[in-house]
């Protein structure tokens, strides 16, 4: 059975028509994203591992060696299963510092622009090998189906269409997301059609051939031949290179490691695909045997490694056949695309960017596009030009090998990224260079005919088809002896110890802190403007501002370090880490190191432990708890608290500071000083440059209030820290300052107030006089005028004695030392007094006072206290009355309590202030009128008589206007026939 | 990093003895999916323990 050319070749168009067509619908965004990012996608894209060696390749080998050509698919299923120790570090570094393939991990990690071209060559002629075997394959099933086509046109027309669709779906650099969907999804398809073409296949021999497990069961013990029944010796040299070979393909052929870490959606896909892809290449390896087993019993008559179309073919069905030819295609096409496109990636950032800078480009995104599909076009023509002078030559198993074993030469240094951080860039430049040698000398050039050395030099080992793996080992275990020599013997430099710290498993890099060149992000901007042109370097600066979450301009420095990492990282993106690092070197430097070295950017170590948190355990762990403890006790402090580095910047910041300033830690931890506020910079900046240590009662306004703050400084140097820098606490002294101020003026009150009663008493002997004088000229004379006068003299008299009494009662009721007396008080004549008391200060407002109170109510409590509250309340209700206002006091009982209430008609109490009023040093009155002490006493007499008073405000609904402050004492109920006779009233 | 060597020395000893491990496993004895029985079985492993797997474990 075979087909016509053009039938073969329109079937080839149309599935790879189809394949365009979901790359373009996903790129389009026709298909969910939730699909397209689903761990499964991931999965079957990740099968492009098998290529061609799935459908044709395996069968091949197993009918050499029987089981042996699982150590294809089982090595790598070892690698994935170790993910979690294996590919995840490397994803993490990876994904931190955006290095899209091996090439790009090496250049980071040697700090060597040459470690990135050398791995790009290796990896570039050992793909060559591999895209030929591709080739090869898709070129022999064609003529197999179609005897008449030319492999020859049939490889041209597969490379090219091969080249059209790397070029529109990977080559495209997406600015928000690093991805190619389309492509993703379009390799996953190919998967899933190799997995299902195979898996129907192998169903139908083993049900169509073989009647099923039982008839196959029949057969096999029919069988004798071990080679017949898979039953073969393992040959354990080669068994071990290609499982060594198939282990490292997951971290060293560049397709595998673009869809393994370039394309990961997420790491849980990646922790999936570490039981996801072993099921898969299970699944791929099942029917290997059972193809191969139908090949031979329906007598195929191809090569074992074709019998996939083969055992379709004899048995004469069209559709099977195709189905198979098109895995084949789908498996080829698939590795083929990705690989070019890893290796362009490669070839761009390592040997086109450090030979060409793009300079004075109009837009660098679409040179780099350009660059990026001529080098797929570039790739595939070698590959097609290996192919046709030395691969189609050539065993597809032997390609393989070739293949494989030149990319295995990068697994030292790879595994040295995350497993050796003493390994340095000189030896693992000569490892490779020597590891290489061999392999091109031992492997490639005696397999593709154009040079055998050993032959000639008459070793006793010389390459052939059986020992090919011994030539494998030696080639690494150079490589690994000469990296492993030479990076002992030689010394690495600090920056490949900082990326090998960076690097090494749970490591943090601990970076310097030291100043920028650049004052802010505008000055970033500025400075890559040289080498990216204006436009190119704003929106990179922007868009590293807007993933850092900063603000439009920034300029203190410690964010201005993080911007230039994070612009570092995503020009590694971009342009790969080398051309990266030296652009941001050369452009976004630091100020010269002063006093000989710098300090460490404790900022930026505690953010990155931070985000470790989870992650640290065992001794890390408890030692990150101490440290969470001793900074949450800082930060909780709750004296203000400021640590200051010795450039000045700030390190810290606590929450008492940021309550004092009203600055928040986030605003200025990484900042200078001279960034803060005026008042404070001046302030903290003098005294932290003063040789003094500490400062008492400094006044510095805030907010329109004078504040009193007494500073203390101490040095952060100390035998375990050798770092300078310092250590600042600010206390605020306001309070005890005002404090202080009341308490001076109580005391000058108080002395007025001894002086009043002494004078009272003074004033109360002559008095006394004039009272007698007038009673004694009322009993000399008769004369009714001078009777009138003598009356009204002692009214006034008895007046001022009155006057006088209370003034000497309110003057004794400052003495607190006394406990209080409860005795029965009417509240009618407290009330009384009072007004009296204040009738003495009447500041000629005409305020009238109406004590409305009943004389029979009464509290039990301290007269002289209650007489102080009625002050208070009745001066305050006539500070605020207007002229010609009145003053109600009205009084009732309730139940057990007293209720009494004192009513002005003033403006009111606003709503807002209503909660303070009653707060010590709390006024509203202008300076020097009140001291904001007179209702706080009112409170503390009233709770002391287990009282409590509210306030009302404005008391009047109507018009809005009035306060009303209600008591409320509890009553005294006099028992019957005995009445309280209270302390006055004695007198 | 002392989890890290064992994990090492686990793997180099069964990359060392792998062959005899799948001559083991393909006796003639054996049905001839055997193979495919344990791999499966090192699978279900896998999957288990990335099941069980706190997510900010390293």
């Amino acid at each position: 059975m075979s087909f016509s050319p053009s039938g073969l070749l329109l079937a080839s168009l149309l599935y790879l028509i189809l394949l365009f067509g979901i790359a373009w619908f996903t790129e389009k965004g026709m298909v969910p994203r939730r699909w397209v990012r689903h761990p499964l996608v991931y999965v079957l894209s990740l099968g492009v591992y098998a290529g061609i060696w799935a459908v044709y390749g395996a069968v091949g080998m197993a009918a050499e060696s029987g089981y042996g050509f699982l150590a294809y698919y089982l090595g790598i299923s070892g690698a994935f299963l170790l993910a979690p120790v294996l590919l995840n570090p490397v994803m993490r570094i990876g994904r931190a510092y955006q290095l899209t393939s091996l090439a790009d991990l090496f250049a980071y990690r040697y700090r060597s622009q040459w470690a990135g071209t050398l791995v790009t060559l290796c990896s570039g002629g050992a793909i060559l090998a591999l895209l030929s075997m591709q080739i090869q394959a898709v070129a022999t099933s064609a003529s197999i189906l179609a005897p008449d086509t030319s492999p020859a046109v049939i490889s041209v027309m597969f490379s090219l269409i091969v080249v059209l669709f790397a070029m529109l779906f990977g080559a495209r650099r997406d600015q928000n997301s690093e991805n190619h969907q389309g492509l993703v999804l379009a390799i996953a398809f190919d998967s899933l059609v190799k997995l299902v073409a195979l898996l129907v296949l192998g169903g139908v021999i083993l049900f169509g051939v073989f009647d099923g497990m039982s008839g196959l069961e029949s057969w096999l013990d029919n069988r004798t031949s071990p080679a017949t029944t898979m039953t073969l010796s393992i040959d354990d040299g080669s068994w071990r290179a290609l499982m060594l070979m198939s282990f490292a393909a997951a971290l060293v052929l560049p397709h595998m490691y673009h869809m393994t870490f370039s394309e990961n959606p997420s790491p849980k896909a990646l922790a999936k695909a570490s039981w996801g892809l072993p099921l898969y290449l299970l699944l791929l390896g099942l029917p290997v045997p059972l193809i191969l087993w139908g090949g031979q019993e329906l007598a195929v008559t191809t090569g074992p490694g074709f019998f996939a179309i083969g055992a379709a073919q004899a048995m004469e069905s069209p559709a099977l056949t195709l189905l198979m030819y098109i895995a084949g295609l789908s498996a080829a096409s698939g590795l083929m695309i990705v690989s070019t496109l890893a290796l362009a990636g490669m070839a761009l950032n390592h040997v086109v960017l450090p030979l060409k800078t793009p300079k004075d480009q109009g837009d660098i995104y679409r040179w780099l596009q350009w660059i990026k599909r001529l080098l797929i076009a570039v790739i595939i023509f070698l590959a097609l030009l290996f192919h046709e002078v030395v691969g189609k030559n050539l065993d597809l198993s032997i390609l393989g090998a070739i293949s494989l074993s030149g990319t295995l030469q990068l697994l030292p240094g790879a595994l040295g990224v995350i497993y050796w951080p003493e390994g340095n860039r000189r030896g693992l430049i000569a490892g490779l260079v020597v590891g290489l040698a061999i392999w091109v000398v031992t492997l490639v050039l005696p397999f593709s005919h154009t040079a055998n050395l050993l032959a000639w030099l008459d070793a006793p080992l010389i390459p052939d088809y059986s020992n090919w793996h011994i030539f494998t080992f030696v080639s690494l275990t150079a490589n690994i002896t000469v990296f492993a020599l030479i990076s002992i013997l030689s010394t690495s430099t600090s920056e490949e110890n900082s990326a090998a710290q960076a690097c090494s498993l749970g490591a943090l890099s601990r970076p310097q802190r030291r100043e920028l060149l650049a004052t802010s992000s505008s000055d970033f901007v500025r400075q890559l403007a040289e080498p990216l042109g204006y436009g190119v370097a704003r929106r990179e600066v922007e868009r590293a501002l807007g993933q850092l979450k900063l603000p439009n301009v920034e300029y203190r420095p410690y964010q201005l370090r993080r911007l230039r990492d994070q612009v570092e990282i995503n020009l590694s993106g971009l342009l790969g880490p080398s051309v990266a690092r030296d652009m941001v070197k050369r452009h976004l430097g630091f100020k010269p190191m002063a006093q000989g070295g710098t300090a460490q950017d404790i900022r930026y170590v505690e953010r990155a432990l931070g985000d470790y948190q989870n992650r640290l355990t065992g001794l890390a762990g408890e030692l990150d708890n101490l440290r969470r403890h001793y900074r949450q006790t800082l930060q909780n402090l709750p004296i203000p608290a400021c640590s200051v580095g010795e450039d000045g910047e700030i390190l810290m910041w606590n929450h008492a500071m940021e309550a004092l300033t009203g600055i928040t830690a986030d605003d200025v931890v990484g900042a200078r000083l001279m960034a803060l506020p005026e008042h404070w910079h001046l302030l903290l900046d003098d005294f932290n440059r003063g040789p003094d240590l500490h400062r008492y009662k400094h006044r510095l306004d805030l907010r329109g209030k004078p504040h009193w703050l007494n500073l203390h400084k101490a040095a952060l140097s100390g035998p375990d820290h050798t770092e300078g820098g310092s250590i600042i606490l600010v206390e605020d002294q306001t309070e005890t300052r005002l404090l202080e101020d009341e308490l001076m003026h109580s005391e000058r009150l108080a002395s007025v107030g001894r002086l009043a009663a002494g004078v009272a008493h003074e004033i109360g002997n002559p008095v006394t006089g004039i009272s007698s004088l007038a009673q004694n000229l009322k009993l000399e004379t008769d004369n009714p005028d001078i009777l009138d006068t003598a009356d009204q003299i002692q009214q006034q008299t008895r007046r001022i004695s009155t006057i006088l009494q209370s003034l000497m009662n309110f003057a004794r009721t400052g003495n607190h030392a006394q406990a209080n007396r409860y005795e029965p008080v009417a509240i009618h004549r407290c009330v009384e007094e009072s007004i009296n008391l204040l009738s003495l200060s009447d500041k000629g407002l005409g305020i009238h006072y109406v004590n409305d109170c009943p004389p029979s109510l009464q509290v039990l409590g301290d007269e002289q206290r209650l007489v102080q509250v009625f002050v208070n309340l009745l001066a305050n209700a006539r500070d605020a009355s207007p002229e010609g206002g009145t003053i109600r006091v009205s009084g009732k009982g309730d139940g057990y309590s007293a209720i009494i209430e004192v009513v002005d008609e003033g403006s009111g109490i606003p709503g807002d202030q209503l909660d303070h009023i009653f707060e010590p040093f709390y006024t509203t009155k202008a300076p020097n009128k009140g001291t904001g002490l007179g209702l706080s006493l009112v409170y503390s007499i009233i709770e002391e008589h287990y009282g409590n008073v509210q306030v009302e405000s404005p008391a009047n609904a109507d018009t809005g206007r009035g306060t009303c402050v209600r008591l409320r004492l509890p009553a005294y109920e006099p028992e019957t026939g005995t009445i309280a006779i209270s302390q006055n009233q004695r007198s | 990093m002392y989890i890290y060597r064992l994990v090492f020395l686990l793997v180099l000893a069964i990359y060392i003895f792998s062959p005899n491990i799948l001559d083991w496993w393909t006796s003639p004895g054996n049905v001839w999916y055997s193979p495919y029985l344990i791999w499966a079985g090192l699978i279900a492993i896998g999957f288990w323990l990335e099941w069980r797997r706190d997510p900010n474990e390293f």
